[in-house]
């Protein structure tokens, strides 16, 4: 099988004077599930849009294997998108709009009942689509995506809606992409389902990389270190340039754990032992997806843009 | 060719899939049923029926050409923006990121659309008021060669309307800007430049259209041809040109 991941490559996006992607560069594998995760606004929908060919940037290149989306000689067999949830007219049958798909793509017509099959919605496809609830309508953009079957999946947001089986469905059918060797790359801000889902993270935030990686990785980045001397250590690993949180925020409670990224542990011992300050606990943090990437974001947000960190193996 | 087939069926099959082509023939009936009205009803000033005593009289009657430019320029327009307006255009973009080729294929489409419509809207004028003329003294007196004229020119002049509508459509990707566009295009504009520039007259739509049916002589019927595609390449290629050049959504 040809290798079908994805590249974005220091693509920046303006509209007018405001910035939406600024210089993103990040990679997705194939045989993996990636989840692109970021804030309302952060830029995820329009660096998909760029992807697909349906944006220009104003600079940097993005590739789906080693070609532009729009020079893949036969784009559909290749990459399944769903990127708008009312991609459809209203007045349309679920099955009508497949068969438009289904022609312009070339793709035989019961390709068309077996995705209806697969994306769960066999039994409404004749009805029309402007009758369609949320999740229905997750599930036909879903149907037009596996439509030609193809290696590489595209998805932004496809579980807003969804009912918890519907849910569980779209996570099965795309671990089972992925299991055979699929590219797949799935916007969310569902963070609980993502954190079930994805193997891999790019997160984003105000259009520029905050994170990217295997999320296990990525879980085992932060340090929790404890220390009644916590402003003095906080100092020094900052220096060091590590960027460091209060563990809880509150100013009412107990502000002497600290957490650290960008430095291993064993360096977050040695900066306690060079300035002399007592530390009576040092451990990684495993974190759930949603604190790690409230941590991530929040940082970006109180930097203006953090460094962004990527994992060469991701 | 080969190329081009699939984009303008899927293209086609959108224009079939949706209430919108029976929304049109309701329109052209209820043209044809005031035509048959005026007929059956209609007097002249003197109250007598001589606006359809003479085979010209009655082929004025049933000239659609002008009608359908204006309707299919409705239709087109319609049928262009609501891709934008319901983003059924990224599926479409996606399967086919030549926009170039989609947006003829688009165009075919919807000039096979409005060619239809024309002829529809002729054919149905022309029964109408062959059905209502024997409440009259007068018979249908139309030789058949000048119908097929009528309903060719009707035909033509529909697909060219639907042309210029999408055109607007896809410029303007909104459907009710769509549609206030095409009226200005078809209707407000024309009246417009004939009182700024007199010797226009020969050159609107309208008056392309009659030329076309037989009715009018102003113009040559390939100078008549050639002006219509004009107004209707102009508003495709800018469509075809900001398409290109503009983000989707």
């Amino acid at each position: 099988m040809p290798d079908h991941g994805l590249v974005v490559d220091h693509v920046t996006k303006r509209y007018g004077a405001r910035t939406v992607v600024d210089d993103l560069s990040f990679s997705v594998a194939p045989g993996r599930v990636t989840g692109f995760l970021g804030p309302n606004g952060s830029g995820k929908s329009t660096t998909m849009k760029i992807l697909l060919g349906l944006a220009a940037a104003d600079g940097g290149t993005t590739l789906v294997g080693d070609r532009a989306y729009v020079d893949l000689d036969d784009p559909s067999a290749i990459v399944g998108a769903a990127l708008e949830t009312n991609a459809f007219h209203p007045g349309r049958s679920g099955r009508d709009h497949l068969r438009i798909l289904a022609c312009a793509a070339g793709v035989a017509p019961r390709r068309i009942d077996e995705s209806l099959v697969v994306a769960g919605l066999a039994d409404a496809a004749d009805r029309r689509a402007g009758t369609y609830s949320l999740g229905m309508r997750q599930r036909l953009g879903l149907a037009a995506a596996l439509l030609c079957d193809p290696p590489v999946l595209v998805l932004d947001e496809p579980g807003n809606g969804l009912d918890p089986q519907g849910v569980r469905e779209l996570r099965d059918l795309l671990r089972d992409r992925a299991a055979h060797g699929g590219t797949v790359f799935v916007s969310s801000h569902l963070l609980g389902e993502a954190e079930h889902l994805v193997d891999d993270v790019v997160v984003i935030d105000h259009g520029r990389l905050v994170t990217s990686g295997p999320l296990a990785e990525l879980r085992h980045e932060t340090a929790l270190v404890r220390s009644p001397d916590s402003n003095r250590l906080a100092d020094a690993l900052r220096r060091a340039g590590a960027s460091v949180d209060l563990d809880d925020p509150d100013p009412d409670r107990d502000r002497d754990s600290l957490l650290v990224r960008g430095l291993p542990l064993d360096a977050v011992g040695h900066v306690a032992f060079e300035h002399g300050v007592e530390i009576s606990e040092l451990s990684t943090r495993s974190g759930s997806l949603e604190e790690l990437f409230m941590s991530w974001t929040s940082q970006g947000s109180r930097d203006g843009a953090s460094a962004p960190r990527e994992k060469e193996d991701a | 060719m080969t190329l081009m087939r699939r984009p303008v069926r899927s293209e086609l099959m959108k224009l079939t899939t949706t209430r919108m082509p029976w929304a049109f023939l309701v329109v052209l009936l209820v043209m044809g049923g005031i035509n048959a009205a005026s007929v059956a009803f209609g007097t002249d000033f003197d109250g007598s029926k001589a606006f359809v005593s003479t085979a010209d009289d009655q082929q004025s009657l049933i000239a659609f050409a002008g009608n359908a430019t204006m309707i299919a320029g409705l239709f087109g327009a319609i049928a262009a923006a609501r891709e934008y307006a319901h983003l059924t255009v990224i599926p479409t973009f996606l399967a086919d990121p030549g926009r170039r080729r989609v947006v003829v294929a688009q165009l075919v489409a919807i000039a096979v659309g409005g060619g239809v419509l024309g002829a529809l809207g002729a054919a149905i004028t022309t029964v109408a008021v062959a059905a209502s003329l024997p409440t009259t003294e007068y018979g249908f007196l139309i030789p058949a060669v000048d119908v097929i004229q009528v309903v060719a020119a009707s035909a033509f002049c529909g697909a060219v309307g639907a042309v210029l509508g999408a055109g607007i459509g896809i410029v303007v990707r909104n459907v009710g800007g769509a549609v206030t566009g095409a009226v200005l295009v078809l209707i407000v504009a024309p009246p417009m430049l004939v009182q700024l520039i007199s010797s226009t007259a020969s050159w609107v739509p309208a008056s392309l259209a009659l030329d076309l049916s037989g009715v009018g002589s102003e113009v040559a019927a390939p100078a008549a041809v050639f002006g219509l595609l004009l107004w209707a390449l102009v508003p495709a290629a800018v469509g075809a040109f900001t398409v290109r050049h503009r983000d989707v959504a």
